[in-house]
This record gives C-alpha cells, structure tokens and sequence, in this order.
C-alpha cells in the first residue's frame, strides 16, 4: 500500500513543479528576511524604515499563505473565510493603537491609582 | 496508493457541499479566529511600547537581534519542509512525507531551545520577569503564546509521524498502539535528554569549561540521548505495509496549515516586536 512507488516524475507534472515553488519561495523568504536585519541598521529615515518593513512583512506573509498553505490552489472561500478574520484582527489593533494614542486616553500620571482600602476609607 | 494519483484531487471535495473537505474548511475558520486572539496579544504589546510607563527597561539593549534572526530562518525553513511533506504524501510517497515530517520536528525543536534559551537570558541575566514590568508582561505573554502554539505543533507533528507506522493489517493493531506508545514515550525521553544537552554544552561553552568537562559532568544525559536516538531509528524503521497513504493527505495538509500559520505568526512578531525596536 504504502511501499515509495517509483511513479515517473516529469517537468510538467504540477506536483513536481511544486517542489521547485515551495524551494523558490522558501530562498526568497530568507532573502527577505536577511534584507529587514540589515535595514534596521540603516540610517534613513524612520517612517521609511518602518514602512519598508511593514511591507517587506506583508509580501512573506502572503506568499507563506497563498503558497505554503495552498491557497492559490484552494477554492476561493478559503481565503475569504480566512481574511475575515485577519481584517478583523488588523482593525482590532489599529483601533486599539488609534484609541490608546489619543490625547483622552492619556493617563493622569499625577494621580494615585486608587486602592481597595482607599474606597472605603 | 500512487495509482490513486490521477483520481484524488487534494483541493476539491465533491462530496461537502461547499466543494472544501470538511477537515480544510475547519482549519481554516480556527486559523482565522486564531488570528484575532494574536492579534489582541500583538496590539497589547505595542499599545505598552508606544506608551512606555516610567522605568521600562531600553529593550534594543536586551534584545539579542543574531538569535532571534537564527530562529525566524529555522522556522521559515520548518515551513519549507512541511510544505514538502504535504507535496509528497499528496503523491503517496510515505517514506519521503516521514523524513520531511522528522525535519520539521527538529527545527521546530531548535526553534522552541532558542526561545528556552532567550527566556532564560531575559530573566537571569536582565532581570526582565513575567510580573515586574509591563514590557515583561506583554513580551512573555505574546511569545510566550506562540511558543505553546509551536509546542503543540511539535507534538502534532509527532503523533502524525507515528500514525503513518499504523500497519494495514487490521489484526495487528493491538500491539502496534502498545508499539505507538513506546514510541511517543521514546520521542519524549529523547527530546528532553537532547534539549538538556544542547542547553549544557551551550552553557560549558559560554563558561569557557573544555568539552571534556561538559561531558563528565553530563554523562547521564548524553547516554540517554544516544539511546533514545538509536532507540527512533530503531522503532522507524519499519518494513511492513502501513495504512497510511494518498489518501491521508488532507491530515498531513491540516497539520500543515496550522504549521504555516505559526511560521506567518512568528513573520508578524519578528517585525512587530524586535526589528522596530532597533529602529
């Protein structure tokens, strides 16, 4: 049943070309990576360093998911079903971010966080 | 089966009525509700970096940046290797699918020995524990938490590895769960002895101790190491058929994603965490 069967394997067999992707993407993964390591050492700007690096993480993140999990190849639902949540998740931290960031939700440093033995003093 | 080849299609199932095998679509709607509790854990980390209460340690000072990159390229390439083990049993090649599967759970190992290590770093030498700074907080809860999602993936990867021993024949199958026990057992001895050892001989190393000092005074588990490892090859290298095959794709590709989805975490929080920190 499960003995390695010598089924022969040709250059336009999709399941060969796959493992030249899946080995193409994982060399250009790690390129990538080796690039945002010396980015950070690199005096330009921020905002162009943080951009650079935000993208640079998105183009890893979404060749791991589109090639790695199959999703080029799955029907489309999947992706749907799975960028759902990841929307939901970005606007959660960008709400987050935006509502700590605002000048209301500073805290009042000078003040005493109150205590439990305190509200009933 | 590779005679099945021509007749499985691995990304359709016209049998469920959305055309997703079951087991993919279930995957996918945890991956996505995953995504949302890292994303919490992530924006909680951030919030307190952009906001930094007074007496925050200076964390591009603490953060060992060689480290962390070794350790996002091994997972990258556990990534790589699980990608391979889907593609080869999806051709029914089970040898091939074990060996991808072996490599996987190493890096993964590796992975999970660095995070050991940089948490042993951060507490004893930074003095940064889970409950004395905020940084501390969130930093050791948001690793921390993908730490126990690689773990789990680990421990996945292994019961999957074990699984496709499972011989055809149905009358053999009392013995081989007492045999599948054995080897979870011995998986388990021989990772915590290895682990200890790595960790030992890094430690010798850093102390400027010889090798012959680390060995003296880690026999024991150098020795269970080395039987636990000859005790593996031994337990996998079984020649009877196995019922385990094509067919099994969809589990082996389940496993994958989840995977794959710890590997796209990691790419989040190497960026989020630690470069923007040395910005």
């Amino acid at each position: 049943m499960s003995t390695p069967t010598a089924t022969p394997v040709n250059e336009l067999d999709p399941a060969h070309s796959k493992f030249h992707t899946f080995v193409q993407i994982a060399m250009v993964l790690s390129v990538i990576t080796g690039v945002e390591i010396v980015l950070v050492y690199l005096p330009f700007a921020r905002w162009l360093l943080l951009s650079t690096l935000i993208i640079l993480s998105a183009v890893k993140f979404l060749f791991v998911i589109f090639v790695f999990m199959h999703l080029k190849w799955d029907k489309f639902f999947c992706t749907i079903l799975f960028f759902i949540g990841l929307v939901l998740a970005l606007g959660t931290v960008a709400a987050l971010i935006a509502l700590f960031g605002s000048e209301a939700s500073a805290p009042l440093t000078t003040q005493i966080a109150p205590t439990l033995s305190s509200w009933f003093a | 089966m590779s005679s099945h080849a021509a007749t499985i299609d691995h990304h359709h199932d016209v049998t469920t009525s959305t055309g997703i095998p079951n087991k993919k679509l279930f995957m996918w709607a945890f991956l996505a509700s995953d995504c949302m509790f890292f994303g919490a854990l992530i924006s909680t980390h951030l919030i307190y970096r952009l906001h930094p209460p007074p007496g925050s340690p200076v964390v591009n000072k603490v953060f060992s940046i060689e480290l962390t990159s070794f350790s996002t390229f091994i997972l990258l390439m556990s990534s790589l290797l699980m990608a391979l083990a889907v593609n080869a049993i999806q051709k029914g090649l089970v040898r091939s699918t074990r060996h991808h599967l072996l490599g996987t759970i190493f890096f993964g190992l590796i992975f999970l020995g660095c995070q050991v290590f940089e948490f042993t770093h951060f507490v004893e030498e930074k003095h940064i524990t889970l409950s004395n700074s905020i940084f501390g907080s969130t930093f050791y809860t948001l690793t921390g938490t993908h730490g126990c999602h690689v773990a789990i993936g680990v421990l996945w990867l292994i019961l999957m590895y074990i699984r496709s021993f499972k011989p055809a024949d149905a009358d053999a199958g009392r013995p081989w769960i007492a045999r599948a026990f054995l080897h979870v057992l011995v998986f388990a001895v021989t990772i915590v002895a290895g682990m200890a050892s790595v960790l030992g001989l890094i430690h010798t190393l850093q102390a400027h101790e010889s090798l012959g000092e680390f060995a003296h005074t880690h026999v024991a588990v150098l020795l269970v190491t080395i039987a636990g490892l000859a005790g593996l090859s031994f337990l996998g290298t079984s020649k009877a058929a196995v019922e385990f095959s094509e067919a099994n794709a969809i589990d082996v590709e389940s496993m994958g994603l989840y995977w794959h989805f710890v590997d796209i975490v990691w790419i989040v929080i190497f960026t989020a965490v630690y470069l923007i920190e040395f910005l």
